[in-house]
């Protein structure tokens, strides 16, 4: 577990799936540790391929939110694995919408879905 | 022998997996098998023909082949496409069983034309019994598998051509040329069983099960075939090398049988004279396929391996014209040794790894076609052109080898031209497997806008008057969609004049006419413009700006923060200058984070040393990178230098690769270049990812090719070193964790080499090769490997290799030892 000011982030795994719970805002005045990215790309260090991202208890990220969230994309994407995200907040997910966040982002409505998403061909 | 033990033993003559020993030994069987009988056919042919006709009509042989042959295409493309491969394989090896006795019984009867036809039939036999070898082949493995086994199959066939050659010399004048043919049918029963096993153990009836026999839709037969080669440039010029080499060797051949049968004119003798040939010759082969063919191929590639017979014959063939009578034989023993030598072991094995990446709807078809029609239409054409040689224009023996000389030289251009082709088809078979991060969230995503809507949404909670500026720049990139400003609170086409109220109430005056209406956007860019521009405002922000900048406490933060917004907005006078350069050092983030932006709209040099400082602050590094990007080109030299200064913080040198990156540029890439030369290890992985990026995004950037060579190499020592740990665990230390720690650096490692591959090799090529390394299946992990040893610089290829083939632990510590000393003389 992570504590970053009101941000807390807790990992898990499901298998060959690593599971990021983070509760509160992914704001920048709030990092103070290792960033969001670090955490994804220690764990893509380690071999780690699946990254799926739990938002149920996410209410708000700012740009650098934004940019922790692709910076992670994109290092998972570039070494082949798979980056997902799960339960966002409606508001959420409409202002991802409209920025055509959800092209490029694979989001699921639930956690059983998107694990089951990693592993269909 | 269990599989482990045969795999240890195998492993010591040949580059062979565990999985691959069983059925690679079943292969080596069945090659040596069909051979043995081969090399006893073979010279009983000639003999039989020596004996039967005048050497003028011995060229009658290879043309009666040539017009028949493509009734035996055509009967063998039917029965390949009908049947399963076991039963094609099984019952053609019946039925030259069955016809070696008959033949022995006609024998008898003293015909003359029956050699004739004997010569047909052992040329359908041998064209079969090997291309049926090499279809099994092809069945089983893939492009780079194939190469490090064929010299394994290859000694096969040798040992087994040389035992028969030797059985042939024996007892030819023993038991006579006839009877040696009654030795045949037992080896091929022994193929028989051979060919069963394999397939058993391989199960490749399903796979070999052709669409014909689903659904009849399929076409079959001789002119198929014929309409697959000719759609095909490729296969066009595979035949084309093929025909080629057949001529040449049909006119060595020719010029071959005038000399033995002037120099042994009774027929057992001439039987054992040529058994001792092929004796000889399968020995000269054998040391050369063991000692040289497979470094030829390792080291100079199929290119080089397949142009060294043309070569050889080409010079050969002239000096018939300087040899001096007396040593005819031993010159005719010299060029013909030579062409099948490098038949037997080169140009063959290269001709069958060629065929391997065509595609197998198309492949077999092709196979039957070319390595029997069009190779015995190259020997009846050679013979035709032999008989006109000889017969029309009644030249001597010599003049044959003018020939040999002009299809030589077809041959070689053939062979330079379909080198090109086959590296094309390999890569065919190669597909992406993903696509960049970046350049996906590039063609979906405008990311500066996505930022600043996320801030403007931010903002409203915080303070109308960043709300309003944030609007503001929203506005002036003029994308807002109706959904957009629904999500941003935009209610209607217009802004609210009100929201703007804070940024231009200032000091007590309003700046803005009628607070109460509301404005188009137009409006709004043309009038805060004209306001920001007027010198009351100015005056009177300056002042506002210095009280507020000068307050460190917390509770003004927010009022910190507009003023780092507007002052991106103003002109850039001393004083708005002196109060950025004190924002660019605030503690905290929120206010750094504008700051950093308005310094970006400024770019005034006096900036720069503060924004590389927020570099080292991964809360606001996105949006510092974002400001000295805006700068261009003119901070690359500072950058430089901060790359390079050894006292600057680590985190702050981390950063600056990307921002050379984005900057672009060839002057970037210098700079980035050079600190790749310099192999600071703190920084290296930055480096490289940041040129691989610009490379991507601007291809025409050149990066020197040694550098980028050396960063591999050096790169490749690392990988070296952690499988070496493998070998010296420290006490207590897990294998298991051990070996997982170990591969995960390698994985890393190995993407750091690839990066640096696509600077100076075709990017998309080797962004494939590594795609498929990582997520492909076998098939295209070896077509990978295959690509990149066709493509790769000879030291890359050497010392790289080991980290990326499929090997067991044990080996690959070993070879990685045994390499280890040349790569550090290369990367010391």
């Amino acid at each position: 577990m992570r504590k970053q000011g009101k941000m807390v982030i807790k990992t898990r795994e499901h298998g060959a799936v690593v599971i990021f719970d983070i509760e509160g805002e992914i704001r920048r005045s709030d990092m103070m540790d290792a960033t969001l990215h670090q955490l994804v790309k220690n764990q893509l260090d380690s071999g780690k391929r699946n990254i799926l991202l739990n938002f149920e208890k996410v209410n708000f990220i700012d740009s650098f939110g934004v940019g922790e969230i692709l910076a992670s994309y994109i290092s998972t994407q570039n070494l082949g694995g798979k980056f997902k995200l799960a339960k966002i907040s409606k508001k959420l997910y409409l202002i991802f919408q409209v920025t055509m966040l959800t092209k490029v982002l694979e989001i699921h409505e639930n956690e059983d879905s998107a694990l089951k998403s990693f592993f269909k061909s | 022998m269990t599989e482990t033990r045969l795999y240890r033993f195998l492993s010591r003559f040949v580059d062979i997996r565990p999985q691959e020993a069983h059925v690679s030994l079943l292969l080596f069987l069945y090659f040596f098998l069909i051979t043995f009988p081969a090399y006893i056919i073979k010279p009983v042919k000639e003999s039989l023909l020596q004996a039967s006709f005048p050497p003028q009509l011995f060229p009658l042989a290879p043309l009666m082949t040539a017009v028949l042959i493509g009734f035996v295409v055509s009967w063998n493309a039917k029965l390949l496409n009908r049947m399963p491969r076991r039963l094609y394989i099984s019952s053609t090896l019946t039925f030259f069983i069955a016809s070696l006795i008959l033949f022995r019984f006609l024998f008898t009867f003293g015909w003359k034309g029956l050699s004739l036809v004997y010569w047909l039939w052992s040329d359908v036999f041998i064209a079969t019994s090997v291309t049926q070898f090499w279809i099994c082949v092809n069945d089983i493995y893939d492009p780079h598998q194939f190469k490090r086994l064929i010299g394994f199959f290859v000694s096969g066939g040798l040992l087994g051509g040389l035992s028969g050659a030797l059985l042939s010399t024996t007892l030819a004048e023993l038991i006579r040329t006839e009877n040696l043919l009654l030795i045949c049918p037992a080896l091929l029963i022994a193929t028989l069983t051979v060919v069963n096993l394999i397939y058993r153990e391989r199960q490749t009836e399903k796979a070999s099960v052709p669409h014909s026999r689903e659904g009849g839709q399929t076409k079959i037969g001789y002119l198929e075939s014929f309409r697959v080669v000719k759609q095909s440039r490729y296969l066009l010029l595979l035949a084309g090398t093929l025909a080629s080499a057949m001529v040449v060797s049909s006119v060595i051949q020719q010029q071959f049988l005038t000399i033995t049968q002037r120099v042994f004119p009774i027929k057992d003798e001439r039987t054992a004279f040529n058994g001792a040939f092929q004796a000889g010759l399968l020995v000269f082969s054998y040391l050369l396929n063991f000692f040289i063919a497979g470094r030829v191929l390792k080291k100079s590639g199929i290119r080089t391996a397949l142009l060294i017979a043309p070569v050889f014959l080409l010079l050969g063939s002239a000096a018939v014209f300087i040899v001096p009578a007396t040593i005819l034989l031993g010159w005719a023993v010299a060029v013909k040794g030579g062409d099948k030598s490098f038949e037997n072991t080169l140009s063959q094995s290269v001709r069958e790894l060629l065929y391997i990446p065509v595609p197998t709807e198309i492949k077999y078809k092709a196979k039957i076609f070319i390595d029997m029609f069009v190779n015995k239409f190259a020997n009846g054409l050679g013979a035709l052109l032999i008989l006109f040689v000889l017969n029309v224009l009644h030249a001597g023996f010599q003049h044959l080898s003018f020939l040999t000389i002009s299809f030589a030289l077809v041959w070689i251009t053939l062979i330079r031209l379909i080198y090109v082709e086959y590296v094309t088809v390999v890569k065919t078979g190669l597909k992406r497997k993903w696509q960049d991060g970046e350049k996906v969230i590039d063609e979906h995503v405008d990311i500066d806008m996505t930022r600043l809507v996320f801030d403007t949404i931010q903002s409203r909670e915080k303070s109308s008057v960043l709300y309003a500026m944030n609007l503001f720049d929203l506005v002036r990139k003029e994308k807002l969609t109706p959904e957009l400003k629904e999500i941003i609170s935009l209610k209607s086409d217009e802004i609210r004049a009100r929201s703007l109220d804070g940024l231009f109430d200032v000091g007590g005056e309003t700046f803005f006419p009628g607070t109460e209406d509301t404005l188009a956007e137009d409006d709004v860019k043309i009038q805060v413009g004209e306001i920001m521009a007027l010198d009351s405002y100015k005056k009177v922000m300056e002042g506002h700006l210095e009280k507020t900048v000068s307050d460190g406490r917390k509770e003004s933060e927010v009022a910190r923060m507009e003023a780092a917004k507007v002052i991106g907005l103003m002109e850039p006078t001393p004083t708005v200058i002196r109060d950025l350069r004190r924002l660019l050092q605030d503690a905290s983030p929120e206010v750094l984070t504008y700051a950093l932006e308005s310094a970006g709209r400024l770019k005034k040099k006096e900036f720069v040393p503060l924004i590389i400082r927020c570099l080292g602050n991964p809360m606001i590094r996105l949006v510092a990178g974002d400001a000295l990007a805006a700068y261009g080109a003119k901070i690359i030299s500072t950058l430089r230098e901060t790359l390079q200064k050894a006292g600057e913080d680590v985190e702050v040198r981390r950063a600056v690769p990307e921002v050379l990156s984005r900057i672009g540029s060839q002057k970037a890439a210098d700079a980035l270049a050079a600190e790749l030369g310099r192999r600071n290890e703190r920084i290296e992985a930055e480096v490289i990812e940041a040129l691989y990026k610009l490379k991507s995004r601007e291809p025409a950037i050149q990066v020197k090719e040694e550098k980028v060579h050396q960063a591999a190499l050096s790169q490749i020592k690392k990988g070296y070193l952690a499988v070496l740990e493998q070998n010296t665990p420290a006490p207590g230390a897990d294998a298991a964790v051990l070996a997982g720690r170990i591969n995960n650096r390698l994985v890393l490692l190995v993407q750091k080499i690839f990066e640096l591959l696509a600077l100076v090799y075709p990017s998309e090529d080797i962004v494939k090769a590594y795609q498929n390394l990582c997520v492909g299946t076998k098939k295209a992990i070896d077509y990978s490997l295959e690509l990149l040893d066709n493509i790769l610089d000879k030291d890359l290829k050497l010392y790289l290799f080991p980290l990326l083939e499929d090997l067991p632990v044990d080996e690959r510590i070993r070879r990685c030892r045994r390499l280890f000393k040349g790569l550090e003389k290369l990367v010391p």
